[in-house]
C-alpha cells in the first residue's frame, strides 16, 4: 500500500492589477442617444394619449350620470310645475270665485245702470283707468 | 460555458414569456374579433333598459288660453308578488289604506308572480300613505291622469276620458288621435346599481294642445243662468248656446243636466248627452223666421203687407189649425211679433212647398251643420215628396220638423250677419308646443254659404226687433243694447197618446244683440218647464240676463240709453236661487267632490204658481257733494276729502288739474275720488323786441 503523498502547500500569488481606466473616454453616440430620447418621447406621448382617452371615457360616463340626474330632476320639476298650474286653474274656477264673491265678500252683481261707460275719457278719468289697470293683479 | 448556460436560461425565460404573451394576445384577439358580437349583445342586455314613456295628452284651453283640461303624472301602485314576504299581511295593510276589499287584493296578488296592479292613478295622499307602509314588493310608477280643473264647466264640449286616457266624449273623443301622443320607448344605459348614465334623447311626439272658441267667462255666465232658470222653472232639461254670428264660433254651450268629467262614470248617460247637438225638438214659432226669410227673399211679400189672420183659425187641406190667440188683420211685421200661426201659414201657402223646402234645406235643417263635436244629429226634415197636404202649414209654424239647437242658432246667426251661413265650430286651433298646426279635414275652415240676400236679412232683423219691443219677447229687452229675437213654444208629443201635449212644451228664445252690429247670437231652450211655459215668459228672461252680462263682458258699446237708474227691479237679488255648493267643494285637489245641485228653490214642497215677489231697490244716490279740487295741493285735497268722508286717490304731482267724479256730483260716504295732479302751463311772455348787446 502506497500512502498518498501529501501535497506540498501551494503558494498563492495575489497579483494586484492596477487598472487605470481614466484614460478611457466613453464615446457618446449622438444618433443613438437621439433615437433613445425620441423613442422615450414617443412612448410618453402614446402613454399620455391612452391616459387622456381613459380619462375622457370615464369623465363622459360621470357626466352621463350627472346628466341623467339632471334630467330626472327636470322631469320632477316639470311634474311639479304641471301640478301647480292645475291648482292655479282650479283656484281660478269662475264658479268658485263667484261663490266667494257672493258668500264670503257679500258682493252682488252690478245692475246695468251701476256700470258707467266712458266713451270720451277726460284726463282724470283716463288716469283713473290707467291707475286701476296698473294695479290690477294678473 | 457558464456564459452559454446563462444565455440559454435567458432564452428559455424569454420563450416562456413570449408564449404567455401570445396566449393572452391570442385570447384577446379571439374574444374581440370572433366573439365580439356575442359579448356586445350580453353587455347591452346587462346595461341597456328600454323604458316606455307614457303618452301625455295635450291640454285643452279656452280662447284666452285658460286651461280647461290637462294631464299630470300621478302615482300608480303595482306589486311584484314574488318579492313579497307575506302577501296576506300586505293585502290587509293595503286594504286599510286604499279602501280596497282585502279579498280582491289577495286575488290580484295570487294572479301573477311578476307584476300586478294594486291601484292605478292614486290621489297624492293615498300614494303617500301606501309608500309610508314601506312594504317589500310594492312599487310606484308614474302615469298621466286627466284633470278638469273647472269641474263641470263646459263638460259637454270637453267630454271625458277613461282610465287609460282614451277620449270617450266631446272634444276628447273627437280629437283623441291628435291629443294623445304616441306611446314611445327610449333606450337608456344603466350601471350595476341601476342608475341611468346614458339615456337616448328620443324625438318626442307630444300630444296636440287644443284651443277652443269657448270663452270661460261666457261659458260660466251661460251655465249659471241656465242653472237658475232650471231652478225657477223646474224644467226637465235645457240648453243655452252663445255664438259669434260673424264667424260661427261658439262662445258658450251649456246643457242641463250636466256632469263633472272628473267623475264621468258616476254620471248617468242622460247627463252626459250633449243636448245642444244631439237633442231633437220641434222648434215651434222660432221657425217662422225661416218662413218669413224665404218669403222676403222671394219677394212674395213685404213687411207692411197685411194678412187676414181669420180670427185665430184657418183650414189647411181640411184640417183646422188654430192660433194661440184670435188675431184679425195683421201686418207681416206683427205676424212675427205676435207669433200668429195663421199668418205664417198663409205666407207659406203663398210661397209654395218647393221653394219653402229649398230654403229650409239651405238654412241647414235636415243635414249636419258640421260642428266639430261628436253625436250631432241631422234633424228631421221630410223630403218634399213625402210632405202631406197639411205639412206646409205645420212646418211653417215649426211643427213636423225636428231641429237641434245648434242648427237653429246657426240659421238665426245667418240672419244676424246679413245672410251668410257659417259652419258652427268650437275648435279655434291646434298647437304642438309653440307650433301652430293647420286645421284640416272636417275641422278645417269652410267658406260660408249665402242663404238669403243682405236686404232680406236686414228686413228680418228689423222685424225681430219688433218681437222684443212690442211682441211676445218683451222680457228679452236689454238694458243698454238693442236686441232682436223670436220666441218659441212648441208642444211636445205625448208618448202615451201620440198627440201633441198641451202641458209639455219646449220653451225657447233665439235672438242676437246689438242689432246694428250683432256681436252674439243666443239660443235658450227649456224642455217642459213647470208653471209658466211660454218661450216669452221663461226663455226670454234668460236671454236677457245672458246677453246683458256677455255684452258688458265683451265691452260692447251700448246703443240705447239706460233706463232710469233710480227705480230698478232687483231681479239680480236672487239669494234664494244662489248656488248651494259649499265652498269646500272647490278644493283644488279633489276635483270630483263638487255636487251638482240645483238651487234651493227646487226643493220647495209645493210648486210656485205665481212668480216670486219682485224686490224694488231704490238707488238713493249719494249724500255728499264732491268739492272742486282744481288748483289745490295734494295735502289740501287729502285733508278735505278725509274730512268729508271720501277716499282720495291721487295721481301725479303738482296741483290738481282734473278729478273724477266731477265737482258737485253726489256720492256716498267712502266713495273713491280720483284727482290728477300736474304742473299748470305758465303763460307765455311776449318775445323781447330789443337787440342784445
Amino acid at each position: 500500500m502506497t500512502r498518498k503523498k501529501k501535497k506540498a502547500a501551494q503558494t498563492e500569488f495575489h497579483t494586484v492589477k492596477r487598472i487605470d481606466n481614466t484614460r478611457l473616454v466613453r464615446h457618446v453616440e449622438p444618433v443613438k442617444l437621439r433615437n433613445l430620447y425620441r423613442t422615450a418621447a414617443l412612448g410618453c406621448v402614446v402613454a399620455a394619449f391612452f391616459m387622456l382617452y381613459i380619462y375622457q371615457h370615464f369623465h363622459c360616463i360621470d357626466l352621463s350620470f350627472q346628466l341623467e340626474d339632471l334630467r330626472a330632476r327636470q322631469v320632477q320639476a316639470a311634474a311639479l310645475n304641471s301640478e301647480l298650474r292645475l291648482e292655479i286653474a282650479s283656484l281660478r274656477n269662475p264658479r268658485r270665485i263667484d261663490a266667494i264673491a257672493h258668500r264670503q265678500l257679500g258682493l252682488t252683481q252690478p245692475l246695468p245702470a251701476q256700470m258707467q261707460e266712458f266713451n270720451d275719457l277726460s284726463g282724470a278719468e283716463e288716469a283713473a283707468v290707467r291707475f286701476v289697470r296698473q294695479n290690477r293683479t294678473p | 460555458m457558464p456564459k452559454n448556460r446563462a444565455h440559454v436560461r435567458l432564452l428559455i425565460v424569454a420563450g416562456v414569456a413570449f408564449l404567455w404573451i401570445m396566449a393572452v394576445f391570442g385570447r384577446l384577439t379571439y374574444l374581440q374579433l370572433f366573439r365580439h358580437s356575442e359579448y356586445l349583445a350580453r353587455a347591452q342586455r346587462q346595461q341597456q333598459r328600454t323604458i316606455e314613456i307614457t303618452p301625455k295628452r295635450g291640454a285643452i284651453y279656452d280662447r284666452n288660453m285658460r286651461p280647461l283640461a290637462m294631464s299630470i303624472p300621478v302615482d300608480s301602485a303595482f306589486a311584484v308578488p314574488s318579492e313579497m314576504a307575506d302577501e296576506t299581511l300586505a293585502a290587509q295593510l293595503i286594504s286599510g289604506v286604499l279602501n280596497i276589499p282585502r279579498d280582491v287584493l289577495e286575488t290580484r296578488l295570487e294572479s301573477s308572480r311578476s307584476f300586478v296592479w294594486i291601484a292605478r292613478k292614486l290621489p297624492p295622499e293615498k300614494a303617500e300613505a301606501l309608500a309610508a307602509l314601506n312594504l317589500k314588493g310594492i312599487y310606484f310608477q308614474k302615469e298621466n291622469q286627466r284633470f278638469y280643473p273647472k269641474r263641470d264647466l263646459a263638460a259637454h264640449v270637453l267630454g271625458f276620458v277613461d282610465l287609460d286616457e282614451k277620449g270617450l266624449g266631446g272634444i276628447e273623443y273627437q280629437l283623441d288621435e291628435q291629443i294623445r301622443s304616441k306611446s314611445e320607448k327610449i333606450i337608456v344605459m344603466a350601471d350595476a346599481h341601476q342608475r341611468w348614465f346614458d339615456g337616448s334623447e328620443a324625438v318626442r311626439d307630444r300630444g296636440v294642445n287644443v284651443v277652443l272658441t269657448l270663452d270661460e267667462k261666457i261659458q260660466y255666465i251661460a251655465e249659471r243662468e241656465l242653472q237658475v232658470a232650471m231652478g225657477k222653472t223646474r224644467a226637465a232639461a235645457g240648453s243655452v248656446v252663445v255664438m259669434n254670428p260673424t264667424t260661427g264660433e261658439i262662445l258658450a254651450l251649456a246643457n242641463w243636466p250636466k256632469f263633472n268629467p272628473n267623475a264621468a262614470k258616476e254620471a248617468p248617460a242622460e247627463a252626459r248627452m250633449n243636448r245642444a247637438v244631439s237633442a231633437l225638438y220641434e222648434p215651434g214659432s222660432t221657425f217662422k223666421l225661416i218662413t218669413l226669410a224665404a218669403a222676403f227673399d222671394q219677394n212674395i211679400t213685404r213687411a207692411d203687407e197685411v194678412f187676414d189672420c181669420e180670427n185665430g183659425a184657418v183650414y189647411v187641406a181640411g184640417h183646422r189649425i188654430r192660433d194661440h190667440k184670435p188675431f184679425g188683420m195683421l201686418k207681416v211685421a206683427d205676424i212675427l211679433a205676435q207669433s200668429s200661426d195663421v199668418g205664417a201659414i198663409k205666407i207659406a201657402l203663398r210661397l209654395g212647398a218647393p221653394k219653402f223646402y229649398d230654403y229650409i234645406r239651405a238654412f241647414g235643417f235636415g243635414s249636419l251643420t258640421g260642428v266639430d263635436m261628436p253625436g250631432e244629429t241631422k234633424g228631421i226634415v221630410r223630403r218634399l215628396e213625402n210632405w202631406s197636404q197639411i205639412s206646409i202649414g205645420s212646418i211653417s209654424m215649426g211643427q213636423e220638423v225636428g231641429v237641434t239647437p245648434i242648427q237653429l242658432i246657426t240659421a238665426v246667426s245667418a240672419i244676424a250677419n246679413g245672410g251668410l251661413l257659417y259652419r258652427p265650430h268650437v275648435i279655434a286651433g291646434l298647437k304642438r308646443g309653440e307650433t301652430v298646426l293647420p286645421l284640416e279635414g272636417s275641422i278645417g275652415s269652410t267658406e260660408p254659404k249665402r242663404v238669403v240676400r243682405p236686404e232680406t236679412a236686414a228686413t228680418l232683423r228689423r222685424l225681430m226687433e219688433g218681437v222684443v219691443l212690442n211682441g211676445t219677447g218683451k222680457l228679452a229687452r236689454l238694458d243698454g243694447w238693442t236686441a232682436a229675437g223670436k220666441t218659441g213654444s212648441a208642444q211636445k208629443i205625448d208618448p202615451a197618446t201620440g198627440r201633441y201635449s198641451r202641458t209639455q212644451l219646449i220653451a225657447s228664445f233665439t235672438g242676437f244683440a246689438p242689432i246694428s252690429n250683432p256681436t252674439v247670437t243666443i239660443l235658450v231652450s227649456l224642455d217642459s218647464p213647470v208653471g209658466e211655459h211660454e218661450g216669452g215668459q221663461v226663455a226670454a228672461p234668460v236671454f236677457k240676463r245672458v246677453a246683458e252680462q256677455v255684452l258688458a263682458y265683451l265691452d260692447v258699446p251700448r246703443d240705447v240709453p239706460l233706463v232710469n237708474p233710480r227705480m230698478l227691479r232687483a231681479s239680480y237679488r236672487r239669494d234664494a236661487m244662489t248656488d248651494s255648493a259649499s265652498l269646500e267643494d272647490f278644493s283644488p285637489t279633489d276635483f270630483s267632490s263638487q255636487a251638482d245641485q240645483l238651487p234651493e228653490a227646487l226643493h220647495e214642497s209645493k210648486p210656485r204658481e205665481t212668480p216670486p215677489a219682485v224686490t224694488v231697490a231704490v238707488d238713493e244716490g249719494g249724500d255728499i257733494g264732491v268739492p272742486d279740487f282744481s288748483g289745490m295741493t295734494m295735502r289740501d285735497v287729502t285733508e278735505r276729502s278725509l274730512r268729508l268722508g271720501l277716499d282720495p286717490v291721487l295721481v301725479g304731482s303738482g296741483l290738481a288739474m282734473n278729478q273724477t267724479p266731477r265737482a258737485e256730483a253726489r256720492v256716498r260716504r267712502g266713495a273713491k275720488i280720483t284727482v290728477q295732479f300736474g304742473t299748470p302751463v305758465a303763460k307765455k311772455k311776449a318775445p323781447h323786441k330789443g337787440t342784445w348787446k
